[in-house]
Formats: C-alpha cells, sequence, structure tokens
C-alpha cells in the first residue's frame, strides 16, 4: 500500500503560504522518498508546522506544487482529501487531544471512524498505550495529564491506524532525554513494523538527525540546507552548521532572524 | 475629520456584520448539505442533549416559575378594577405560551447553553483539536456542528414545554396567593380560550430560535481568532448575534402570523 516505487511520498515545490499578508513559506521545495525519515529543523515561528499542515492537506498553499501519496493536494477536492487523510498519520505540536474524551478513547478515534471492529479497536489501542509507556492511564482524560504523556497519547493515536505516511510536530519538545531517545526508538521501531514514511518537525537538533536519513533546514521561508543527517553538523553553511551545533557566535544572524520571526505580527495567532 | 473617520469606522463594522452574517448563512447551508442524506452522528448527539438539558433545566424551571407568577402581580391592578378574574388565566396563558416563554427561555438558553457552546468549540478551534478531526477524516460540520444544532433545537422546543408549563403553576399559585382565584378557575380560564395554535406558535419559535442560536454560537466557536484572548471575544459575539438574531426572528415571525 505504499506508493508506488519511484514515486515520492512527499512532493513539494515552490510552495509559498503567506498568512493576511505576511510571508511564511516563500517557495519550497521538498522530496521525500516512500520509507525515508526526514527530519525538519529550523528558528521558531518559521513555517514548520504550516509545512506540516499543508502536507496533511489541512491547509491549502497559496503558490506551488504539493503531491502527497499520489494525490495532488492542489488539485484535490474535499473527497480526495478526506479519503488521503485517512492514510496520513498526524502529530500536533499541542497535541490536539480531544479533551471530552479519555486517552483510551482518543487512541480509538481514528479506528472508531474507520469501521474496525470492537474487540480489535481495544486490542490495538492497549497495544498502542503499552508501547508509548501509558498503560494504566486508559480512563484519565487529557486535561489529567502531563504535556510529556499528552505528547505520547498524541503519538499513540497519529499511529494507531497504521498510516502510510505519519507527520510529528515536535515528539520530544519539553521531554527528559531518556524519553526522547525512548520515543524516536518508538518511531524506529513503528517505521521498521509498518514501512511507513515519517516526517519529523523538531527543534531538538541532535535527537532528530540520529533519527531521521534526511535533514532539511526551514530558514527564510525557503528550505535552505538539505542533505544527510550525518553531515548536518559539519556542513559548509555557515548558518546551518552553527544552528544545528547551537553556537551563539556563528549563530548570531540566524538567533536575530528568527526572533524577528518569533514576533507575531498583529492579530496573528501566537 | 473625525466625521471621517467615524464614518471608516463604521464602514468597517458594517463589512464585518456583513461577514458574519455571510458566514452563518453558509455554515447553514452546509449543515443542510449534511443533513442530505439525513445522517447524525447519534452519540454526540445524544450526549450534547444529556450536557444542554442538565446545563438549562433547573435555571428555566426557576425563571418559569417567577414569570408566571409575575404576570398575575402586573394583572392584578386591572382584576380587580374590573373585576376580569375569568381571564386571569387566558391572558397569561395568552402572553406566555406565544411570546413570553419563547423569547425568554430562548435567551437564557443563548446565554447559559449557547455560550459554553461557543467557548467549547472556540477552544477546540484554538487547541488545533478542528484540525485534529480534519486529519483524521471526519468533517468538523457533520461531527461537531450538526449534532449541536440539532440537540440545541430538541432542547429549546422541551425547554419551552417545561417552561410552558411551570409558569402555568407560578401563574395559579399566585392568582390563589394575591387574587384568591382558585386553580381550576385558571385552568379553565385557559383551556377555554386557547388552542393548540396558540401553542404551537410558540413551539414554532423555539424550534427556530434554537436553529438560530445553535449557528450563531457554532459560528462564532469555529473562526474564534487569537488565542485565548479570542474565546472570549467569540462568546460575546455570539451571544450578541444570537439576542440580536432572536428579537429579528420573533417580530419576523410574529409579523408574518398576525
Ligand atoms: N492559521 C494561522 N493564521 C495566521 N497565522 C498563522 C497561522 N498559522 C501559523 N501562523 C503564523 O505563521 C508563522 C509560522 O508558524 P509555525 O509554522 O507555527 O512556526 P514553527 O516553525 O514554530 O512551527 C507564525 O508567525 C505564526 O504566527
Ligand atoms: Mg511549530
Amino acid at each position: 500500500m505504499t506508493a508506488r516505487d519511484g514515486q515520492a511520498a512527499v512532493e513539494l515545490e515552490g510552495v509559498g503560504k503567506a498568512f493576511g499578508g505576511r510571508r511564511v513559506l516563500a517557495g519550497v521545495s521538498l522530496t521525500v522518498p516512500p520509507g525515508g525519515r526526514l527530519g525538519i529543523i529550523g528558528p521558531a515561528a518559521g513555517g514548520k508546522s504550516v509545512l506540516l499542515k499543508l502536507i496533511a492537506g489541512l491547509q491549502r498553499p497559496d503558490a506551488g506544487a504539493i503531491r502527497v501519496l499520489g494525490h495532488d493536494l492542489v488539485a484535490a477536492r474535499e473527497p480526495e482529501l478526506a479519503a488521503l487523510r485517512k492514510r496520513i498519520g498526524m502529530l500536533f505540536q499541542n497535541y490536539a487531544l480531544f479533551d471530552f474524551l479519555s486517552v483510551a478513547d482518543n487512541v480509538a478515534f481514528p479506528l472508531l471512524h474507520a469501521g474496525v471492529a470492537a474487540d480489535e479497536i481495544d486490542a490495538r489501542v492497549a497495544a498502542r498505550l503499552r508501547a508509548v509507556g501509558l498503560a494504566g492511564s486508559e480512563s484519565k482524560m487529557p486535561a489529567e495529564l502531563s504535556g510529556g504523556m499528552k505528547k505520547r497519547v498524541g503519538i499513540a493515536r497519529a499511529t494507531v491506524a497504521r498510516a502510510e505516511l505519519v507527520l510529528y510536530d515536535e515528539p520530544t519538545a519539553g521531554l527528559d532525554p531518556v524519553t526522547t531517545s525512548k520515543i524516536y526508538d518508538l518511531l524506529r521501531a513503528d517505521q521498521a513494523e509498518t514501512g511507513s514514511t515519517a516526517v519529523v518537525v523538531s527543534s531538538d537538533v541532535a535527537a532528530v538527525a540520529a533519527f531521521a536519513d534526511t535533514i532539511a533546514m526551514l530558514h527564510d521561508g525557503r528550505i535552505r540546507w538539505v542533505g544527510a543527517a550525518a553531515g548536518l553538523f559539519d556542513a559548509d553553511d555557515l548558518v546551518v552548521r552553527s544552528f544545528a551545533r547551537g553556537e551563539e557566535r556563528d549563530g548570531a544572524a540566524v538567533l536575530s532572524r528568527s526572533v524577528e520571526a518569533a514576533r507575531p505580527a498583529p492579530g496573528a495567532w501566537p | 475629520m473625525i466625521f471621517r473617520r467615524s464614518l471608516t469606522q463604521l464602514g468597517g463594522r458594517v463589512m464585518a456584520m456583513a461577514r458574519d452574517v455571510g458566514g452563518v448563512f453558509v455554515l447553514t447551508m452546509e449543515v443542510l448539505r449534511a443533513l442530505i442524506p439525513p445522517r447524525l452522528d447519534g452519540r454526540e448527539t445524544v450526549r450534547n442533549l444529556y450536557k444542554m438539558g442538565n446545563r438549562s433545566v433547573p435555571i428555566v424551571v426557576l425563571t418559569a416559575l417567577f414569570v408566571g407568577g409575575l404576570m398575575v402581580i402586573q394583572f392584578a391592578a386591572f382584576v380587580k378594577q374590573f373585576g376580569a378574574r375569568a381571564l386571569v388565566g387566558w391572558g397569561t396563558g395568552y402572553a406566555v405560551f406565544r411570546e413570553v416563554g419563547p423569547i425568554l427561555i430562548g435567551l437564557m438558553f443563548s446565554g447559559r447553553v449557547g455560550a459554553n457552546n461557543t467557548a467549547e468549540l472556540a477552544t477546540m478551534t484554538v487547541t488545533e483539536q478542528v484540525d485534529g478531526l480534519q486529519a483524521l477524516a471526519i468533517d468538523p460540520i457533520r461531527y461537531l456542528v450538526v449534532p449541536r444544532v440539532v440537540a440545541m433545537m430538541i432542547m429549546l422546543v422541551a425547554l419551552t414545554v417545561i417552561g410552558d408549563a411551570v409558569a402555568l403553576i407560578g401563574t395559579m399559585i399566585m392568582s390563589y396567593v394575591v387574587l384568591d382565584i382558585h386553580p381550576y378557575t385558571v385552568w379553565y380560564s385557559l383551556v377555554d380560550n386557547l388552542g393548540p395554535s396558540d401553542f404551537l406558535h410558540g413551539i414554532s419559535k423555539s424550534l427556530v430560535f434554537g436553529a438560530a442560536i445553535a449557528l450563531s454560537s457554532c459560528y462564532f466557536g469555529l473562526t474564534v481568532r487569537g488565542g485565548a484572548v479570542g474565546v472570549g471575544r467569540a462568546v460575546n459575539a455570539a451571544v450578541v448575534g444570537a439576542a440580536v438574531s432572536i428579537c429579528f426572528l420573533d417580530f419576523l415571525m410574529t409579523y408574518l402570523t398576525a
């Protein structure tokens, strides 16, 4: 069920997106092969989350082309998008857990609406919650969970339907290093099992570079650098290298720009 | 200068209002389309009905009791002066069933249930839960809006029936206390002079108000802007929008059926 050989799982070409006249993405081009693991890094408020939502078909680009799992997202109408979304899993940066449903019901939700049989749902939800280390929290409500726990519920929900493409927005933000490496082990294991394609946005550069096979750096609305994850820390591009290493001396330019970008436009979302 | 600025401001407000009216209209069309063929998320509808009923029945009962009694007090001087004792049931019933009941309960329902619904949907929107639904290939209109519209229409009608009955009890109690009129007299005055059409006139208003409250509250909830601060603004706009719609629709329906 993965995309046909030779056809990219995700393909972006010159994608642009603006909010109220403020340009967030200005010509992003990217390709992720089936079964690939792409890590996206970049300064805060640089449009990483927007990029993931565009790939998930939750927002439409102002310019450019997006192909996901063989579908043209720009031309697709709502029914086609809905069918495509069933093949995509997504972890939102702010978890997006349904706060009126328990942990178990949140994880079961995608299966319930895909018409999976009840006993299979129970089994798969239990297995998923065990995998993310949340066995025993089934009946808790999202409001009772810590940030890290919500994140793991979100991961369980994003992967429970065995999507062909999984998009993770900051899967380890705010988690300790041990939990972080556990989460990435989990993503790796999932991928090995299902052969899915993964796109991970993360501010934890070292951890995502260890997980991904390819890293792309989003900077000033474009892909500034893309290459093998192993080469990130020795990239020729000074801006990329210093951002990856978190060096302040060379990274001054990056830092000041990211602070600029982080300042929300009047009326913009936080 | 000031004149021009306030004119610009006025223009901006009119534009914003036109956008909201248009938005509610589009949402209405989407809800109607989602109902053809009639598919309804039963679980969500029942969950909403339960929550809304729980929240609003006590307050409606309390208010209706007082309103029913209050009508008698207003009526008392007139009754004493003209000895129109046989008219108390008819007079209060006519006013409550056709006008006071639907509009008062509608406004209260909007403040209680509609506002809560707006806050809930607005919070879901700013915390990306609506995006989350969409990412799971679930249509937010079908899953969130339609069950709420249906539940609010049913619940407001039910509350109006309850409110009418309780107001009648309030009338009987106060008639007895203030005017020494026996409850039977009130009852026969009511059933002899009022027909089902008076009752149904009020019920049909409630049905329409329920839809207006639901659509206004869902629209402002789903179109919230600006994070947590925006949630408060959305609730405010929804309640005002619902109140204006109720008064306008009441006028329209009364005028058209008069
Ligand atoms: N729905 C939206 N409406 C308006 N502005 C938005 C919206 N989504 C994102 N933005 C703006 O786009 C910019 C990039 O946001 P985001 O993609 O969340 O950045 P990050 O790289 O930190 O994930 C931010 O300045 C944000 O305010
Ligand atoms: Mg983000």
